[in-house]
């Protein structure tokens, strides 16, 4: 298949007409920006320096990071600080914040995802399951999506979060298995599909969701079985996009893959009977939120 | 007359290097128009004009690097 190589380091580089973004510096990008600013919040698409930040802002839709915005550990494809010495404790303010923001903004569907927290007891998991129960006190039809680190696949954290009942339980999977010490060290990919197939294992009703990048130096086939070992997890959506390099301290992209690419991604992702499934170069897991509606 | 500086692509990103003009010096344009593309390390983005006008003098040239807040051109 043809891809286009990337040329490393240089700063004069072409992205292909694919990967280009239009800035939208209005005032619903003006407004979300100033009331997360003001209230103090993280979200990721600030702290991963996401290329949608002006789409998603301008029509006041946002993925909140809990838990503060250091994280305990160094995958590298993530520009999410890292250091341990400034962990702070889970902060209850921060879930009330995220309620007036979420109030205020109007959002429908909200995806809370966090830092990893490896030095915490449950590893996070209550403050996400209080997160759940304070959002849920708006009501209003307000979909909740969580986005959950592995947990170090600690079976009660996962139950913690379930039994909050969030609309979405997603946990991203990010790469094919070849690919794990290189791109998320500290991570293990069977742990990762368990934390899945457990999760709906709890409770069947509940939507799971996974995503990965594209472009790291995987084969196709590698995302295709992926997506089999995703399945049998009993996995509803999956996401797929294109990984691009957040700062220079992370791992380059290895290629850009053609639109046509991810087409053919959402056709196996078809065929291996995902329910939903959101495959294209702009494609973030959490840039889909609005997939109730879809 | 009007600057137009170079808005913040994405989070933390202080610069960005001029990647292509779509407009040259001479052109009408109208607010809204996407005026350049800029690339940053991870993406490219097209940076809209936020004035009407004649595109009087392209200020950073195809290669430069802007910080943000920098003027790119000057609308008439």
């Amino acid at each position: 298949m043809k891809t286009q190589n990337v040329s490393s380091g240089s700063r004069s580089k072409r992205f292909p007409y694919w990967l280009r973004q239009s800035v939208r510096d209005n005032e619903g990008f003006t407004r979300t920006r100033e009331l997360i600013s003001k209230l103090g919040l993280n979200t990721v698409c600030q702290a991963a320096r996401c290329p949608n930040i002006h789409g998603c802002f301008s029509v006041k839709r946002c993925t909140f990071l809990i838990l503060g915005k250091i994280c305990t550990r160094s995958c590298r494809f993530c520009a999410v600080e890292k250091n341990r010495l400034e962990l702070k404790a889970p902060d209850k303010e921060e879930l009330l914040k995220i309620k007036e923001a979420v109030e205020k903004l109007g959002i429908e569907n909200v995806v809370i995802t966090s830092v990893t927290r490896d030095d915490l007891a449950d590893k996070g998991a209550s403050h996400f399951a209080d997160c759940v129960d304070i959002l849920k006190s708006i009501g209003k039809g307000l979909k909740i999506e969580t986005l959950v680190p592995d947990f170090l696949g600690d079976k009660r954290s996962i139950k913690k979060v379930v039994s909050a009942r969030p609309d979405v339980f997603s946990h991203n999977l990010e790469t094919v298995p070849r690919l794990y010490g290189k791109v998320r060290p500290e991570a293990d990919y069977n742990r990762s599909l368990e934390v899945l197939r457990y999760a709906k294992e709890l409770d069947r009703d509940i939507t799971t969701k996974s995503g990965i990048m594209a472009g790291l130096g995987e084969f196709r086939e590698e995302i295709r079985s992926v997506m089999n070992d995703l399945r049998k997890a009993d996995c509803d959506i999956i996401t797929i996009g294109q990984y691009l390099k957040p700062d220079a301290g992370c791992l380059d992209a290895e290629e850009f893959l053609e639109p046509a690419e991810f087409d053919k991604f959402s056709e196996w992702a078809k065929e291996a009977g995902f329910k939903k499934y959101y495959c294209g170069p702009f494609v973030r897991s959490s840039y889909t939120e609005g997939i109730w509606q879809s | 007359m009007a600057e137009l500086k170079l808005p913040e692509l994405a989070e933390g990103v202080n610069e960005a290097v001029v990647s292509f003009w779509h407009f040259k010096e001479g052109d009408s344009i109208k607010e809204g128009d996407e005026i350049v593309e800029m690339a940053t390390d991870k993406a490219a983005f097209n940076v809209p004009c936020k004035f009407s006008g004649v595109l009087k003098k392209i200020v950073a040239q195809e290669g430069d690097t802007v910080k943000v807040g920098e003027a790119l051109a000057i609308v008439e």
